[in-house]
């Protein structure tokens, strides 16, 4: 069957369980929807004052739009490893498209990252601002980006939340190969680190963007900061496209594996 | 056109250790081969359900019923053949599946109705009809985590029931909730039928599935072993896996100073059966092999429906009519006349003991099932001698 005429006929139950989400995870605390931005703003004032003490100076608006893009896919693994098997109840009793799960859960994460983008984007203004520097105009494309980001994330939820059931102990093993990437995308740095090691090795840029999330926030801060330029490589386009080769894969994997989903869990 | 159609429908599991699959064990297996075995949960299963019928599915307990309704809704993919359904199809097995604790009850039958594929505006318009069956009313606006296990089972019936499907399939769910609720919910899948809906329902309650199944499917060790009409395949169950030393339920006890050797039913022709009439005689021949003498004996027998409900014991005490003593074989006939049992499935216990109780000589529990057939007009399970007059 089409997977979009799936996920459409049963946009009510997506919805409802995006709300079922973004609802349990805030009504308990008291700070609610705050502490997702709170965390990433945190997290960027350490890695600025880490970079400081080693005498490295990254502007800290660089550092808030790495660490808001990174949180968003970071969240999406976790949530995507235990969309099936945290739903196991639902899964085995009910029939539906197994596929809104995962998609479920990436969705209520992009919901997340939109709105705290509000605020990072305000604060990026502000910071512009105490610099005599404006906005990039490109910001526009923003929504682009983004729905180009969320369709990677797509692709990891799907495959990870099957693989997760197969093998409950994926999820450890995603724990450290996710630390691993964290510092292979450039998160708490920008692309001048990598540029300083390409100068000696030339290919060492083209490897790096091979890696679609250094892709995706690069293309982040290229929009949204003055004088940010994407590095309009070969590798950096096949980098690009990679996500979308990811997305049917996982897809398809995804779909045969959901099949033996009742029995496993 | 069947609203259900199976054909050569199966389904196998790989048995596997203890525990969730992992990665390790996966590389595990890579190095050291082990036993992989299947299990059959199913198998070989062809069966069509005509639209507006109801079927009720028995068989002991692992037999296969619930994988049946999982394959049936699709939440199981089969093995080996298909199986079709046609019409919308919900099922009560998943009743509160997909509730959220911390979400309250309304904002629940939101989440549990569009799980289920229903409408959100046909929720709303039926909000105050879910609040009313559920009879939850003052709880509706609280966290379903604080609610008790029947208060969760009945407000998830109520939005299931909500979603007036096609096909209905209901796996022994009318256990929970109080006698109240339960009538409702009988009540509710009458309707139901009225409304010339198809139901599956899977159920050990075989009083229930005998009162409102058009058939009835037997499974045992993933067969279907009978189909047919419900009295007549469930005391087929009863005969096979319930009564005369079957492995379910029946118990058998007692020093065996006095044995029972052999026992028949005879209707009123005398002759052996395992089905009577209601209001003809019934005849019980109990024959006996006392291995020494025993002065005053007591012979005793009950009766119980087949869910259990004991409906009446009697002994030869009671009734003052019991041998001075016993000696080597015999045979004692117990007489019921006329049979104010009325339709469905009964079992037998017969006992001896001493006069005083203190000895159990053989007493075999639940041993021996019959049927009962009741060929007037009148409701029950008990036939009272009832008389109208106008005055």
């Amino acid at each position: 069957m089409n997977p979009l005429t799936d996920l459409w006929n049963r946009r009510e139950m997506l919805s409802n369980l995006v709300g079922r989400e973004l609802k349990s995870r805030y009504k308990d605390s008291a700070l609610g929807f705050l502490w997702s931005i709170l965390t990433p703003l945190f997290m960027a004032c350490i890695y600025v004052f880490f970079l400081r003490l080693l005498a490295r100076g990254v502007p800290m608006e660089t550092i808030i739009i790495g660490v808001f893009a990174w949180q968003f896919t970071a969240l999406s693994v976790s949530s995507g490893l235990s969309a099936i098997t945290g739903n196991s109840n639902l899964v085995k009793k009910v029939f539906f498209p197994r596929i809104i799960l995962p998609t479920a859960a990436t969705l209520a994460n992009l919901v997340n990252y939109v709105l705290s983008l509000v605020v990072q984007l305000a604060l990026v203004a502000v910071l512009l601002g105490l610099q005599n520097k404006t906005m990039n105009p490109w910001v526009l494309a923003l929504p682009i980006l983004i729905v180009y980001h969320t369709l990677f994330n797509l692709s990891l939820a799907y495959f990870l939340s099957a693989i997760n059931v197969y093998f409950r102990d994926a999820q450890h093993l995603v724990g450290v190969l996710l630390s691993a990437w964290f510092f292979a995308s450039p998160a708490m740095y920008d692309l001048s680190f990598v540029q300083i090691f390409a100068e000696k090795h030339p290919w060492a840029l083209d490897v790096y963007m091979l890696n679609p999330m250094a892709v995706i926030i690069t293309g982040y801060r290229a929009v949204t900061l003055p004088g940010v330029e994407f590095p309009w490589t070969g590798c950096a386009l096949a980098g690009g496209l990679i996500p979308v080769g990811m997305l049917i894969v996982s897809y398809f994997v995804f779909q045969r594996m959901q099949r033996n989903f009742a029995d496993m869990l | 056109m069947s609203a259900i159609e199976a054909r050569n429908l199966g389904k196998c599991y790989r048995v596997r250790g203890m525990g969730p699959p992992t990665l390790a064990g996966a590389v595990k297996g890579l190095f050291c081969r082990r036993k992989k075995e299947d299990f059959w949960a199913l198998q070989g299963l062809d069966f069509d359900v005509q639209p507006g019928k109801t079927v009720g599915v028995i068989g002991p307990n692992g037999s296969g019923k619930s994988s049946l309704l999982g394959l049936v809704t699709g939440t199981i993919f089969p093995t080996t053949g298909h199986v079709k359904t046609s019409g919308r199809i919900a099922s009560l097995l998943e009743l509160g599946a997909g509730f959220h604790p911390d979400l309250t009850g309304r904002e629940n039958v939101y989440l549990n109705a569009a799980i289920l594929g229903m409408k959100r505006e046909d929720i709303r318009r039926r909000m105050d009809h879910i609040i009313e069956f559920s009879g939850l009313k003052d709880f509706m606006d609280q966290p379903v985590k604080h609610y008790s296990s029947g208060m969760y089972v009945r407000l998830g019936f109520a939005v299931a029931i909500e979603m007036d499907p096609d096909i209905l399939l209901i796996d022994e769910v009318l256990a929970v909730g109080d006698l109240a609720f339960q009538l409702k919910c009988l009540d509710r899948i009458r309707d139901f039928q009225r409304r010339g809906k198809t139901l599956l329902f899977v159920s050990h309650a075989l009083q229930t599935v005998e009162d409102f199944c058009d058939e009835v499917f037997l499974i045992h060790h993933g067969k279907l072993v009978a189909r047919g009409d419900p009295s007549y395949t469930i005391l087929q169950y009863i005969r096979t896996y319930m009564g005369e030393g079957g492995y379910l339920y029946t118990q058998e006890f007692g020093s065996r100073e006095v044995e029972i050797t052999d026992v028949k039913m005879r209707d009123a022709d005398g002759n052996e059966s395992g089905t009577f009439v209601s209001g003809k005689p019934l005849h019980v021949d109990i024959s006996y092999d006392a291995h020494k003498r025993v002065e005053k004996p007591v012979f005793g027998f009950s009766l119980k429906t087949g869910n259990g409900f004991y409906v009446y014991g009697s002994n030869t005490q009671i009734e003052k009519c019991g041998p001075d003593f016993i000696e080597g074989k015999g045979t004692m006939r117990l007489t019921l006349d006329p049979l104010a049992l009325m339709q469905g499935n009964f079992f037998l216990s017969l006992s001896v003991h001493s006069w005083d109780h203190a000895t159990q000589y053989h007493r075999r529990e639940d041993w021996y099932p019959f049927a009962v057939k009741n060929q007037s007009a009148d409701l029950g399970i008990f036939r009272l001698s009832s008389r109208w007059s106008q005055r």
